[in-house]
């Protein structure tokens, strides 16, 4: 992230996403009256495609931070570096995209500690200023500046949930998965298979969606369907494609695994 | 006068079995059976007798008839295993089971033995159920039964298959018979309802109308034939057609993989199927068909002029053609009829109803209850209204009155303008009370969508039901069924207990109820807070030091400031013409105390003395200690009477913040009955091991040994809570015990281990106590 310019941030190419409901004139609102974002949805779902999505058609720079538990402030604001001899200070993602009016996306952004994402708080709120401490400086930031946050409510435990006032600055949207045909249509598309095929692999996903309730985490995502596809499209045997890219990934139990492969051969 | 053998061998059975409990008459048939048998036998069938009497004396003279015979074909080893089998029959399906269990040595162990009784249920039972739960998008319960056969919610399948000698292909059998019984649900085998059954009979070329008597709607069809028996199969191939149609186009991979056992099922039909009989031409069209996975279609000739598959998603149809085709048989009078292929299994039509009148009556239950909290509010608040002091005196009565007589409607054309009636496929989205309009959650309106579906309407009898049941309950909040001490059950499940003796389980042994403590009022929490005031600041003083700390490393390479130490170095090394280091900055780390403790406090009654102070104050003094930590911590206490009512009592849950509830909650522990340990043991463990955290402590408080009213006592209880408390620590969880029987080192570390438990011996150093050794525990 750091030493990277901010030009090489700038998506040229239009990513492909397909748009479900209201979700982009949502987010083109948000950005039009400079209210940050929030991107709640199950992984795999398409939050970070949306954002890349969301800066291309805005032009914006995209810079994205995949928070972790180590995540400090400094991290995202910027830091002293010594080079030769001299102190260097060097601009945090989060600082990158203020001075620049890009959008700042935090991925998983409960992983973070509370600490770390109480630095955000001035910057989501009509202030939109980011405090740097350590230089005693106070960055605002320009009308095409952007927060965005995503999380997954659903493997979240209660340790990492979101405080209620960092949650209380956002234009929450919901991306769940999509409706059988749009999910299929995305298949296709992002895979390459046949319509046919995408259909099935969307049936086997909401096969396994359904053993949410019976212990396991996740269903599979959109993701994982891309992945099996691609393996199809190259030729790979679908029972296999289907078994190393969504029974196995998707638990290490041994009897919903044996389950999730008797869907598949069911399927193909 | 019995011989001196005799009474040796009575010698050696009062040994084990105390002579209180054993009559002179089961005295004699004891010694009667054991007589004639080697010292060896002997000595092998009185070891199990020693594992049989407690759990049953009748079970007990049943085994000894039937051990000789067993003991000359099974070596000892397997002998022990047949007792283990016999018991776990004997629980699960009671003494008549057993007996016949015990009688077919053969077909019901050593056939198990030598790895012949195939594939059974029980072996993949989990597999399926997930399988299933998948593949239908809702569970159901699989249960066994000689047929495979469905009543909508339970899916019946053998008890072992043994068509394959693989376990995968009698697996693959498995699931075909189970995909199949779902698919029969799915294209609506039971033909639930037809709307208009009276055209449709008129419809029919039988003249004559069905008995009004018969309840169930496809009997009353099947019954319009003379002869019902034949509609009925001509029905069920109809559907088992259209249900592996729908396989087909559904789940193309088991059809494709099942080519090679329907290749065996037409082979052993066209051996035993009488060709002449009705039907087993078509049986033998379809199962072709099947065996090379070609796109199913109906037998040519009369069936495919007469019937219209593609109609059949209108119930209504598939019986015209059934009934096209019954009128076709009427020239063959004297032809059976075939049986059909054993997948297809039966049909149950009469559980179907059933089932579908329980679920009806389940529906109706939870919509009812669910509206009645939903409109709790609105109707309270009318009542409130109606009697505010505000409204003049003349007025009162007539508005309570009005307020009694509210009146719960559906939205209908006339008060809802904008908004056509519920018509047969619409969601009902609100519904009003007097004037005021109130919306529906998802729920609610999933429940009324389920009963429009089935009804075709929402009866006004339901509104009528829930507004009765919020009127009664509008000055009473608790909600909750009450269990049967008054305290609101959360919820029950089931452990299995260990017994030593046989070196196994019981399986689903013991009941658990988890229930809710009342709250209660009182000085007690202000008076013990008020004692315990330097005991808790103390505490929370030193709990505050364990808090997760920060640390600084210095000398990384990089981190949030820079290493001044290091920094100097670094340029003094350059001034002298070293390389300097890279390694300048210090990083700031934290230490996260990462702990869920789970408090479980023994409340039989023999603790009553010291329930009622010291544990409640050492909770209190705990709790207050432990907010100033900030470890996760639940505290629930146990006890119960007998295997079917352990019970646990939530004091506090896992996040639960800490508040007057929950003090009150510590307020209200007092002495209730026994203290059987193994169920709430697995039941905590069962939800530790649920709980994300890096440390997780299961700390026992109890006054004794494990014992409840039954024969849960002596050693058997001590095992079984050993038991439990070996399969807690497997899941990585740390039990630890707090006793205060001054005996306790006996058992106790038998129990927990070593370095895992702490005698104590003054109930008053408990609230000082508890906290220095959690302090300890986790530091």
């Amino acid at each position: 992230m750091q030493g990277k310019r901010i030009e090489e941030h700038f998506i040229d190419v239009e990513p492909y996403y397909r748009v479900q409901g209201q979700e982009l004139t949502i987010a083109l609102a948000a950005h039009q009256h400079t209210i940050p974002l929030l991107l709640k949805g199950p992984t795999g779902s398409g939050k970070s495609r949306f954002m890349q999505y969301l800066a291309w058609k805005l032009r914006r720079p995209l810079i994205t931070v995949s928070c972790h538990d180590d995540l400090s402030t400094s991290d995202l604001v910027g830091r002293y570096l010594i080079r030769g001899g001299e102190t260097v200070w060097l601009d945090g993602p989060l600082t990158l995209a203020v001075r620049h009016g890009g959008i700042c996306y935090l991925d998983e952004i409960v992983e973070a500690r509370k600490d770390t994402t109480v630095v955000i708080h001035p910057l989501a709120d009509d202030r939109r200023e980011l405090p740097i401490e350590k230089k005693g400086e106070i960055l605002s930031a320009p009308p095409e500046f952007m927060l965005a946050l995503s999380y997954n409510p659903g493997y979240q435990s209660v340790v990492k949930d979101l405080k209620p006032s960092t949650r209380q600055r956002f234009i929450a949207l919901e991306l769940t998965y999509p409706s059988p045909d749009i999910e299929a249509e995305i298949v296709q598309h992002e895979a390459g298979v046949s319509r046919q095929e995408a259909d099935k692999l969307v049936r086997l996903a909401e096969m396994t969606r359904c053993l949410e309730d019976a212990g396991l985490q996740e269903g599979a995502s959109t993701r994982l369907l891309i992945h099996a596809g691609t393996l199809i499209k190259s030729g790979i045997p679908p029972r296999q494609a289907c078994k190393v890219t969504i029974s196995e990934p998707l638990s290490d139990d041994h009897e919903l695994v044996a389950a999730i492969d008797e869907m598949i051969s069911s399927l193909y | 006068m019995p011989s001196s053998a005799e009474q040796t061998i009575l010698a050696r059975v009062t040994a084990i079995i105390p002579e209180s409990e054993l009559n002179s008459w089961e005295q004699e048939e004891l010694v009667e059976c054991l007589a004639p048998l080697s010292g060896h036998q002997q000595e092998l069938i009185l070891h199990q007798i020693a594992v049989i009497w407690p759990v049953s004396h009748s079970l007990c003279l049943a085994f000894l008839e039937a051990a000789e015979p067993a003991l000359a074909c099974l070596d000892p080893e397997q002998f022990a295993a047949w007792v283990r089998a016999i018991l776990h029959c004997y629980e699960a399906q009671g003494l008549q089971e057993a007996r016949r269990f015990m009688a077919d040595l053969e077909s019901h162990f050593i056939c198990t033995l030598k790895g012949q009784s195939g594939l059974l249920l029980s072996t993949i039972k989990k597999r399926l159920d997930l399988y299933l739960r998948g593949v239908a998008g809702r569970p159901f319960v699989l249960a066994e039964a000689t047929l495979p056969g469905t009543d909508t919610a339970t899916i019946f399948l053998p008890r072992n298959c043994t068509f394959f000698d693989e376990d995968d292909a009698n697996f693959l059998v498995y699931k075909l018979i189970a995909s199949l019984q779902w698919a029969f649900v799915r294209v609506n085998l039971y033909c639930q309802e037809v709307p208009n059954e009276q055209e449709l009979f008129r419809k029919m070329t039988q003249p004559g109308s069905g008995p009004k008597d018969e309840a169930v709607f496809l009997n009353r069809f099947f019954k319009l034939f003379a002869r019902p028996d034949r509609a009925m199969a001509i029905y069920h191939f109809l559907q088992t057609f259209s249900a592996l149609c729908f396989l087909q186009k559904k789940l193309p991979g088991l059809m494709a993989d099942s080519t090679v056992y329907f290749q065996s099922v037409a082979a052993e039909g066209a051996a035993t199927m009488e060709p002449q009989s009705l039907l087993a031409g078509e049986y033998g069209f379809l199962l072709e068909q099947l065996s090379h996975n070609r796109p199913l279609e109906l037998p040519p000739g009369p069936w495919r002029r007469l019937c219209h598959p593609a109609s059949w998603d209108d119930s209504g149809q598939i019986l015209l053609d059934t009934a096209r085709i019954y009128a076709l048989w009427e020239e063959k009078p004297d032809q059976e009829v075939a049986s059909p292929p054993w997948f297809q299994g039966t049909l149950q039509v009469e559980a179907a109803h059933a089932r579908r009148l329980a679920r009806r009556q389940e529906v109706e239950q939870q919509f009812i209850e669910a509206l009645a909290i939903r409109i709790l509010p609105a109707l309270a608040r009318k009542k409130e209204a109606a009697l505010a002091p505000g409204a003049t005196p003349a007025d009162t009565p007539q508005q309570a009155d009005s307020a009694a007589d509210l009146s719960l409607r559906l939205p209908t054309p006339q008060n809802e303008p904008e908004e056509t009636g519920p018509d047969h496929n619409q969601v009902v989205r609100h519904i009003r009370l007097d004037d005021e309009k109130i919306g529906l959650d998802s729920k609610l309106q999933e429940l009324g969508r389920e009963i429009m579906d089935d009804l075709g309407h929402l009866p006004q009898l339901y509104l009528d039901s829930a507004e009765k049941m919020a009127a009664g309950r509008s000055y009473a909040p608790h909600i909750q069924t009450a269990g049967p001490e008054g305290e609101p059950l959360l919820g029950t499940s089931l452990y299995d207990e260990w017994d030593f003796r046989r070196q196994g389980f019981r399986h689903n042994w013991c009941r658990l109820l988890e229930k809710e403590i009342q709250p209660c009022g009182g000085t007690f929490i202000a008076t013990a807070l008020k004692e315990q005031r330097g005991v808790i600041k103390q505490l929370k003083r030193q709990f505050e030091q364990m808090r997760s700390h920060h640390r600084f490393v210095g000398r990384q390479r990089d981190g949030d400031d820079i290493d001044l130490d290091a920094l100097t170095e670094a340029v003094a090394d350059q001034r002298a013409g070293l390389p300097p280091s890279e390694r300048l900055f210090v990083r700031q780390l934290r230490d996260q105390r990462d702990i869920a403790a789970l408090f479980l406090v023994d409340i039989s009654s023999s603790t009553e003395g010291w329930v009622g102070k010291a544990i409640k104050e050492a909770l209190l003094v705990m709790a207050e200690a432990m907010e100033s930590l900030g470890d996760r911590y639940a505290i629930y206490g146990f006890s119960g009477m007998r295997r079917t009512r352990s019970e646990v009592f939530r004091v506090k849950e896992m996040d639960e913040p800490y508040t007057e509830t929950v003090q009150g909650r510590i307020a209200a522990l007092s002495p209730k009955e026994y203290t059987r340990m193994g169920p709430p043991i697995r039941h905590f463990s069962k939800m530790l091991a649920t709980v994300e955290a890096r440390v997780r402590l299961l700390i026992i408080l109890t006054d004794g040994k494990p014992e409840d009213y039954d024969d849960y006592k002596g050693e058997y209880a001590i095992e079984d809570t050993r038991h439990a408390l070996v399969e807690t620590k497997n899941s990585g969880i740390h039990p630890f015990c707090i006793t205060l029987d001054t005996k306790a080192p006996e058992y106790i570390s038998h129990l927990f281990g070593a370095a895992n438990y702490l005698v104590i011996d003054d109930v008053k150093k408990l609230p000082r106590r508890l906290p220095d050794m959690y302090r300890l525990l986790t530091s």
